[in-house]
This record gives C-alpha cells, sequence and structure tokens, in this order.
C-alpha cells in the first residue's frame, strides 16, 4: 500500500499540475479539497480521468468522488480494491 | 496611456526598459513568475495564453507599487489577438487525438476559448468591470485604440488594462499590454 500511496501522489503531482510539490509534502491522510490541498472543481474532474487512464477505474457516479477523495490514503484504498489494470 | 508592456519569447520591456532575463520562450514565463509574482500557484495549471497574459498584466501593474487587491468595477480588462486559444485547443486536441487513449483533460478543456484570459486577470485582481477579449485578423493599433476607447463610453470604467496578447504555442507569442486612464 505504501508504494501505491507514494505512486498516486506523484500521478496527483503531475497531473494537476502542483509545481513546486514533492510527494513528501503531501501528508496521504490530509484532505484533498478545501483546506488541504486547495483542490477545486475541475481538480476532481481531472482526478477521475486519471483514476481511468492509470488504474481502469471508471467512476459511474461522479458524486462518490467525494467520498473517494478525502484524502489520498482513502482513494489508494479505494484504487487497490478496483483496479482493472 | 500610463504604462505599458512588452513579453516576446526572448524579450521583456517594461515601459521602455528591458528587463533582465535568462530562460527563453515558455521558460521566461516561468522565470518571470518566479521572480516577481511567486505567489500564485494556480499560474502552473493555465494554458500559455493565460500564462502569458497574466505575467504581463502583472508586471504591469506592479509597476505602480503596492498592490491592494480591493474588488472594484472601474477598470476593465480588453484583450485582442489573432490566434484565439490555438496552443489550448491543440493540447486539448491531444487528449482525445487517439480512440484507443481517450482520456478528455478537463483542466485542458477549461481553457479552449481566448477570453478566459481576461478573466485570470480579472480573478486575480478583483475586477468586476468589463471584460473582452477580441479576436482580429492581425495586430491593428488603429482596431485596438477605437474599441478601447469605445469602452470608456459606458459610465463606470474610467481604466483599462488593455492591448494584444497572443500565442500559436507554448514558444511562440506576443504580448503588448498597456495601462489606460480616462
Amino acid at each position: 500500500m505504501d508504494e501505491l500511496i507514494y505512486t498516486l501522489k506523484q500521478q496527483i503531482i503531475e497531473a494537476l499540475n502542483l509545481e513546486d510539490m514533492k510527494p513528501e509534502d503531501i501528508d496521504e491522510n490530509a484532505t484533498l479539497f478545501g483546506e488541504g490541498l486547495g483542490l477545486d472543481s475541475i481538480d476532481a474532474l481531472e482526478l477521475i480521468v486519471m483514476m481511468e487512464k492509470n488504474y481502469g477505474i471508471k467512476l459511474q457516479d461522479p458524486a462518490k468522488g467525494k467520498e473517494i477523495f478525502k484524502s489520498v490514503a482513502v482513494m489508494a484504498d479505494f484504487i487497490a480494491k478496483n483496479r482493472t489494470k | 496611456m500610463k504604462h505599458n508592456v512588452i513579453i516576446t519569447p526572448d524579450k521583456v520591456i517594461v515601459d521602455g526598459n528591458e528587463l533582465k532575463h535568462n530562460e527563453k520562450g515558455s521558460a521566461l514565463l516561468t522565470e518571470l513568475y518566479r521572480n516577481h509574482i511567486g505567489d500564485y500557484p494556480k499560474f502552473f495549471k493555465m494554458d500559455t495564453l493565460s500564462k502569458l497574459g497574466f505575467i504581463t498584466s502583472e508586471l504591469l501593474l506592479n509597476i505602480e507599487g503596492d498592490r491592494d487587491f480591493e474588488p472594484r468595477e472601474d477598470r476593465a480588462v480588453i484583450l485582442f489577438n489573432r490566434n484565439a486559444s490555438l496552443q489550448a485547443d491543440t493540447h486539448y486536441q491531444s487528449t482525445i487525438q487517439d480512440p484507443k487513449h481517450f482520456f478528455p483533460s478537463p483542466a485542458a478543456f477549461v481553457y479552449t476559448l481566448p477570453n478566459i484570459v481576461t478573466g485570470e486577470i480579472a480573478i486575480r485582481n478583483k475586477y468586476f468591470g468589463e471584460t473582452s477579449f477580441i479576436v482580429i485578423d492581425d495586430y491593428d493599433e488603429q482596431i485596438i485604440m477605437k474599441n478601447l476607447i469605445n469602452a470608456f463610453q459606458d459610465p463606470v470604467t474610467t481604466s483599462i488594462i488593455g492591448g494584444w496578447v497572443d500565442c500559436s504555442d507554448e514558444e511562440h507569442f506576443e504580448a503588448k499590454i498597456f495601462l489606460m486612464e480616462k
């Protein structure tokens, strides 16, 4: 799981152009939206695309994103259970 | 016209004085961001047109000294170019070109309109006045000035950030922006 969390942090930084940020700067338990990384609604859509592209996960209900994108750790857990690639 | 800033891939001129820099092209915009702005990470999410307009407007507004970012309605942002949002359009197309790797990027899509750059400048500075983006055949000072002077006809606008912001790709761009007052 630790390896997936680290890879996921790298992929989030790349997908969302979080320049000047390193995986070590992201607390896997911190909230991604709002006060955490301060991501916005476009970032949420980009994360949905990133999950499909890298892990073959199609989110049928985008509203579920709110739960899945709570933190990197929650996201990694969801990916580990649902990935098709 | 109070102040003006010109940025090309290898030159930066602020009120007639060349600004020293090391980089060229897209790297120049990043260098200018790091050396003269640095507190607006959204810059890295922008397309080249918005980066160019944003950086040029920042250098322009920095000439006046301390910035208070107080909301105002009397300053308009009216920009012109030739290539509309071509670089962003091309980038977005690359995310949907291959049917086997069809992953449309929402972050790329939101920049596929040239007037987004006027919005970025307005959001940054809390401007609630007019914003317009006009696509014309070529740089034409007469057309630009005519439109800007017309903008002063409304009872609200007393000041305009106006001019030319054009880019055909990440490495080829030109901005000539000025600050005008009624």
